[in-house]
């Protein structure tokens, strides 16, 4: 079994899956679960490509 | 009139009983924690929390499968320093998915590559994540606030 991912294909399966996480260990309503789950992924993009550039000075 | 109220022997056996139930709470609670952690999102299930179960068993597993897909490195009891046996614990965090792991890794992990070393993030995440929902399952069981 082999699986070839892109560091982008990567990051978000990642975050994906830990911010599903983390919505169903916290006591909340449906709704609210959801919205939270979204934000988590949002963050975890952002902080990501965030870092990502900011290192990219460094790279070069 | 009313009666007294202090150290009577009526309160302190009404004492006695709650001891009692606590420490078999607290036993129930250990027994789920531990049951949540060897197998992923058991410990919900057993408290009848079929969405957090469900959840915890298939992310904790997703991860397992991709980090065994990308061939990352699951450390064993065997290594030589600190960074090893920490990635040991968190790896084994993920209970009997650990094994599952291993059992998925037929050609062993290639960590010179970037898929290798994503893989062996996505299998310590794994196991961090498993403890936690283990963790959240034992504290629910202990009634508190989950």
């Amino acid at each position: 079994m082999s699986l070839h991912l892109s560091h982008l294909q990567a990051m978000l399966l990642f975050a994906v899956v830990i911010s599903v996480a983390f919505g169903f260990l916290s006591r909340r309503p449906a709704m609210e679960r959801l919205k939270y789950i979204l934000w988590s992924l949002g963050l975890f993009l952002l902080i990501g490509i965030g870092i990502g550039w900011v290192m990219y000075p460094f790279s070069h | 009139m009313k009666p007294a109220i202090g150290n009577g022997p009526m309160v302190e056996e009404a004492q006695a009983a709650t001891d009692v139930i606590d420490s078999k709470r607290q036993k129930l609670a250990l027994g789920i924690g531990l049951a949540g952690w060897i197998v992923p999102g058991l410990g919900h299930a057993l408290q009848k929390m079929w969405g957090r179960a469900v959840a915890c068993c298939l992310t904790v597993a997703a991860l397992v499968f991709i980090g065994a897909g990308m061939r990352g490195n699951l450390f064993t009891s065997e290594g030589g320093d600190a960074f090893a046996t920490l990635g040991y614990l968190a790896d084994l965090g993920a209970g009997s998915f650990y094994f599952v792991a291993k059992a998925l890794e037929t050609n062993g992990p290639d960590v010179s590559r970037a898929d290798g070393d994503y893989g062996t993030r996505f299998l310590a995440a794994a196991g961090v994540l498993n403890l936690l929902a283990a963790l959240h399952a034992y504290e629910a069981a202990r009634g508190r606030k989950a």
